[in-house]
């Protein structure tokens, strides 16, 4: 019994799906980030229904932490073969460890700075609420969130292409 | 190039000339005539002059703007005309525009006619809402079926009335009937809120009938003088609301058919509009009995069309350069290329007056950065030909003619990056061929695919970064040298330059020996001159600090990392996109999943990408390159002119 549940757990292709799974959580940050910067979009709106597409934009902002985990996820599926033509390939303990380990920058990070991503875009909406002309610094906010959540994916990203399977 | 060089103009002139004066000024449009407040706080000229205004005729003209614009709104939020998506001004001639507003009086006409309309609108609506609030009060009482005028016989009184619901209403109806016999009570009916009831009470018991009222917080309703059943009440109300809610779509019909108006509307608010601002200008004149003074800015290059036109209408005047060091108002101007970048100049906030436009320096770079982030030649390609359209089609001015513009050479540059990492659509080429095909084709990169190599990208991407930074502080450096302080720029950015450049050098490992002995320089020099400013012990920490510095061009260089992420992310994407949509295998289903994975995957990808590579491309520019030099604040440059908002007034050049 122990032995078989242990050959289910450890063994490469599980890890490597877990770093997968890892790397999708940051779509929780995402998804909380987005939900904050909808609430507060949604009470300018209330007062000024014409800046509907502005809000809209703003939004946006937090919801790319959760394509960069699916993409970091996409390309640990596609590197093990889970997607693509081939089949799963056979991947050792140690190669889904790495692969596992290349997941967490960009789902760790994902969920934090999309969160504090999220409140910052919910200030800018709040900011053209009263001040429209001030959309451009209203992205750039945001965005300086964001750059952390890229560097993850650039990290993530170098360590899993680095891995050779 | 980059900020328009102004000029200052003072004129005197007599005041029998000032209508022919301020009339041609604002069709030449290109003075801002400034306010002269501090002159009139000035003793010497406050003696001699007074402010000029009229405003009497500018609020008279403010009322009939608000009027006309107030039609026009109306007609707008019933009219089925359809909107066009972008909104543009229509071209007219003088002549044909003069010769509509001969009409002035009938087109005043039809304004009213349509406010009126609007009135009388709002006044149904009103009243519908009333008639039916007072319908919804009645409806508890349908049951109760005497006349309502009647509210007494000779010995009894009809009481109609409710109680609260948290009181027990039959416990109020048999307290009442136990106490005062001479009476009886029905409920009607009952809600969330209360209890309707009816009470018929003898006259001469109603005191004792009124104590037990007030212990149970009975309260008596009223219906004024209504006349006739509760249920013929509500159907003469119901008949009512239908009757003012047909007249109320007739008067929506009549004035969706006065949207043929709307162009004449236009003309007129432009026409009241442009009389408004003549009326208003005198507001930032001084005049004497007989004669005004004016001051203002113009861009040099208008000054000899400013100065035939003061000869001709006979006014003495003088044009000169700003003191030194005097703020002007700013105008930007640039070069084909660089012009509509001057938006993104813009949305930060205007140069100030005495530093120069960034504009010139980051147009290319900008485009270059967008492009590698979208890195999709087909995106590029949709972009460009979208933009493209829309300027061919729609004549734009201002921010969004230039905000337009400048996506057309983004697409461009981003079509040429895509192309050089071989991004189609992502892999979309060679998942169809392997899909419906079974062939192996796909569209080799120009250059090379970013996922096959991203550590090279990432250097190419900091390689980048490192000249845009360059050039950054080397304006920092040249403005420097114009304000006269060529040490500074030497110690600030010329040390620099040498500890950056050496070390990139020993990092590669060119040259070591030479770059060892020129990154000591640089480091011994910054640490000498850091402090330079500062005192005492603060001259050796000062220096330190300064050196310490080099961890903010560190992270600068690494912001630049950007470029390659975003790049990966919309190329992964779009090759996620087309995965999925080769899910369905070949065969029509296939076929069709394609298409809708398609349509939406690439739409929203384009569409999170674009947004993406826009506001990090600003980033880039607001953060990195303008941090090291750009200093803002100016005021736009706003001549007085003719501030349409509909037409666009052409005339013909004689």
């Amino acid at each position: 019994m122990n032995i078989v549940f242990e050959n289910l757990l450890f063994n490469g292709v599980f890890l490597a799906m877990a770093g997968a799974a890892v790397a999708a959580l940051a779509g929780i940050g995402s998804a909380i980030g987005i939900g904050i910067a909808g609430q507060a979009a949604a009470g300018v709106i209330s007062e000024d229904p014409k800046k509907f597409g502005q809000t809209l934009i703003l939004q946006a902002l937090p919801g790319t932490q959760g394509i960069y985990g699916l993409l970091i996820a996409f390309l640990i599926m596609t590197k093990i073969g889970l997607l693509g033509g081939d089949g799963l390939l056979d991947i050792t303990m140690a190669q889904g460890a790495y692969i596992f380990a290349s997941g967490i920058p960009v789902g760790l990070v994902g969920i934090f700075s999309g969160i504090a991503q999220g409140k910052s875009s919910a200030a800018s909406i709040m900011l053209i609420s009263k001040r429209p002309e001030e959309l451009a610094k209203g992205m750039v906010y945001p965005a300086m969130v964001e750059t952390y959540a890229v560097l993850a994916l650039l990290i993530s990203f170098l360590m899993l292409n680095g891995i050779q399977v | 190039m980059s900020i328009a060089k102004m000029k200052k103009l003072s004129v005197i002139g007599l005041v029998s000339n000032r209508e022919e004066l301020m009339e041609k000024l604002m069709t030449l449009g290109v003075v801002e005539i400034t306010d002269q407040e501090d002159k009139l706080s000035d003793s010497q000229w406050h003696e001699m002059v007074a402010r000029d205004s009229d405003e009497q005729t500018v609020a008279e003209f403010e009322s009939q703007i608000s009027r006309v614009s107030q039609a026009l709104s109306v007609l707008e939020k019933y009219g089925t005309g359809k909107k066009p998506l972008l909104h543009t001004k229509k071209p007219i001639t003088l002549r044909e525009f003069q010769k509509a507003l001969e009409r002035k009086q009938q087109i005043e006409e039809k304004v009213a006619h349509i406010n009126s309309l609007s009135a009388r609108h709002a006044e149904l609506t009103n009243s519908i809402n009333k008639t039916q609030s007072l319908k919804l009060s009645l409806e508890p009482w349908i049951e109760y079926d005497v006349p309502l005028e009647e509210k007494e016989t000779s010995t009894a009184d009809i009481i109609l009335g409710v109680v609260p619901s948290t009181v027990d209403a039959l416990q109020f109806i048999n307290e009442l009937e136990e106490k005062v016999p001479e009476s009886m009570a029905k409920l009607l009916k009952s809600d969330a809120e209360q209890h309707y009831i009816y009470v018929v009470c003898l006259k001469e018991k109603r005191d004792d009938a009124d104590d037990v009222f007030r212990t149970y917080g009975f309260s008596k309703v009223h219906f004024g003088d209504m006349k006739g059943t509760v249920k013929e009440n509500i159907s003469a109300l119901e008949k009512k609301v239908e009757e003012l809610t047909a007249e109320k779509v007739q008067i929506e019909e009549s004035i969706r058919g006065r949207e043929g108006d709307s162009e004449d509307l236009e003309l007129l608010y432009d026409k009241l509009v442009i009389l408004r601002d003549k009326a208003a200008i005198r507001q930032n004149l001084l005049v004497t009995k007989k004669t005004f003074y004016m001051s203002g800015w113009l861009p040099a290059k208008a000054a000899d069309k400013v100065s035939s036109l003061l000869e001709e209408v006979g006014c003495y005047y003088q044009i000169e350069d700003p003191e030194k060091g005097e703020e002007t108002p700013v105008l930007l101007l640039n070069g084909g290329f660089s012009t509509p970048f001057e938006a993104i100049t813009k949305l930060y906030a205007l140069p100030d007056s005495r530093s120069i436009d960034a504009t010139p320096f980051f147009s290319l770079s900008y485009a270059i950065f967008f492009g590698m982030m979208l890195g999709d030649a087909a995106y590029g390609v949709v972009l460009a030909v979208i933009t493209g359209l829309v300027l061919k089609k729609y004549k734009l001015e201002g921010m969004k003619y230039q905000l337009i513009k400048m996506f057309f050479f983004c697409g461009i540059s981003t079509a040429f990056w895509g192309a050089m990492f071989g991004g189609w659509f992502g892999d979309l080429v060679a998942v169809v061929g392997k899909t419906f095909f079974n062939a192996d084709v796909s569209i080799p990169p120009i250059w090379f695919s970013p996922l096959d190599d991203p550590m090279k990208l990432l250097l190419f991407c900091f390689l980048l970064g490192g000249i845009h930074l360059f050039i950054g502080m080397g304006l920092n450096g040249w403005l420097s040298i114009k304000d006269g302080r060529p040490l500074d720029a030497l110690f600030d950015v010329g040390l620099w330059y040498l500890l950056l450049i050496s070390v990139t050098l020993l990092l590669v490992g060119i040259v070591p020996t030479v770059a060892k002995w020129m990154a000591i320089i640089g480091a011994v020099g910054i640490v000498l001159t850091g402090g330079r400013h500062k005192r005492g012990l603060g001259k050796v920490i000062g220096g330190f600090g300064s050196l310490y510095g080099i961890t903010g061009y560190l992270s600068d260089v690494l912001s630049y990392s950007r470029l390659l992420a975003l790049g990966l992310a919309s190329s992964v994407i779009a090759s996620v996109v087309n995965n999925m949509g080769s899910f369905g295998g070949p065969g029509i289903k296939g076929v069709i999943l394609m298409a809708v994975a398609f349509i939406i995957g690439h739409t929203y990808n384009f569409a999170i990408n674009g947004l993406g590579s826009f506001v990090h491309s600003c980033r880039l520019q607001y953060v990195e390159f303008f941090g090291k030099f750009y200093v803002s604040g100016g005021e736009a440059f706003q001549p007085f002119g003719e501030n349409t908002k509909y037409v666009d007034i052409l005339r013909e050049e004689n």
